[in-house]
């Protein structure tokens, strides 16, 4: 199989890899892709790269919120239920 | 046009190696079955039956394990770390209120997630100017746009090393100067792990328009990575250089 069988250009191939990546794909689409990506080095790369990308910036995006901040929610919940008691 | 969603996150299967990254998420995709109704489980609650107390112990126990999470998602949203901690307090306030609305076993991650993008939206947005909904918001236009670009990033192997490695500071500097609208497809399917339709639910757009802000978010995301990696990259070639320095600092 071709890059031509996931698309015409470079960047519909992005497509169906994302879509591959993102599990928006058919179950017979799914296989296609991966059938595809065990043969073509070039979208293979593009598919670890897009690996890279997102676990790079997953790794980056985990911050943790500030201790008074968990504090801060408690407390205005225990005040929310204090005012509908009443 | 019917598109199933399989919901299964693909692994990525990147070479080992490849990316020391790779086995540090913590997101895993959320299956499914936890977004339909017809999920079995007969310890659900009863909420009609519940005191006050028992939904705030409930509250507490479940919705409250997500402040980490929703304060990363704030942090994308709001202009600096106080925003963000008062948008988070905003929308688990917000949540708790309405908690009696929420339907046990259904996906409460995305039903928070969903109030505090509400609430970004309505503290935030309204003080701003309503921002531009431009055409290029449609399918057409992204298949369009995607129809014209041929090019692939081509990044060379001591680049993708780079972008491995890239700081932190680098990477959210980069997601940051994205659109917001771009930034937050792009964080709630990439990072969060959200589907198509989850993430169109929580920013109450059609599903199209999740898809055309994702793709041009994405590739605006990698051309920004590859240039900070591009220059982390040649600056981490030679000794004595800004990069070595300012590892030495820290």
């Amino acid at each position: 199989m071709d890059c031509n069988s996931l698309g015409d250009c470079a960047d519909d191939r992005m497509v169906r890899i994302y879509e591959y990546l993102d599990g928006a794909l058919t179950l017979g689409d799914l296989k296609d892709v991966k059938a595809h990506l065990d043969h073509c080095p070039e979208c293979t790369e593009q598919y670890d790269l897009e690996c890279i990308i997102r676990s790079v910036v997953r790794r980056s995006c985990q911050e943790a919120a500030p201790q008074q901040l968990k504090m801060n929610i408690i407390t205005r919940i225990s005040q929310i239920r204090t005012e509908s008691g009443h | 046009m019917e598109q199933t969603q399989t919901q299964t996150q693909t692994p990525c299967k990147a070479r080992p190696g490849v990316s020391r990254a790779l086995s540090t998420s913590r997101v895993k995709r959320v299956d499914s079955s936890v977004m339909t109704d017809n999920t079995v489980d007969t310890d659900l609650p009863d909420v009609s039956k519940e005191t006050e107390d028992e939904r705030r112990a409930r509250f507490e126990h479940d919705a409250l394990g997500y402040v980490d999470q929703l304060y990363s998602a704030a942090l994308r949203m709001a202009r600096n770390p106080a925003d963000a901690e008062d948008l988070v307090q905003e929308a688990f306030t917000k949540a708790y209120s309405a908690f009696h609305q929420y339907k046990p076993g259904t996906n409460l991650k995305a039903w928070l997630y969903r109030i505090l993008t509400n609430t970004y939206i309505n503290l935030y947005r309204k003080r701003q100017r309503e921002p531009l909904r431009t055409s290029t918001d449609t399918i057409e236009d992204w298949q369009m746009a995607a129809a014209m670009e041929h090019s692939p990033t081509g990044l060379r192997s001591a680049e993708v090393q780079a972008l491995d490695h890239l700081p932190d500071s680098d990477v959210k500097a980069a997601l940051q100067s994205i659109g917001e609208d771009f930034r937050l497809a792009v964080y709630f399917v990439d990072v969060e792990g959200f589907s198509y339709k989850e993430a169109a639910e929580i920013l109450g757009v059609p599903i199209g328009t999740v898809m055309s802000r994702l793709h041009r978010g994405r590739k605006s995301l990698r051309e920004l990575l590859a240039d900070y990696a591009a220059d982390r990259g040649i600056k981490a070639a030679g000794p004595g250089t800004k990069a070595t320095a300012k590892k030495a600092e820290k």
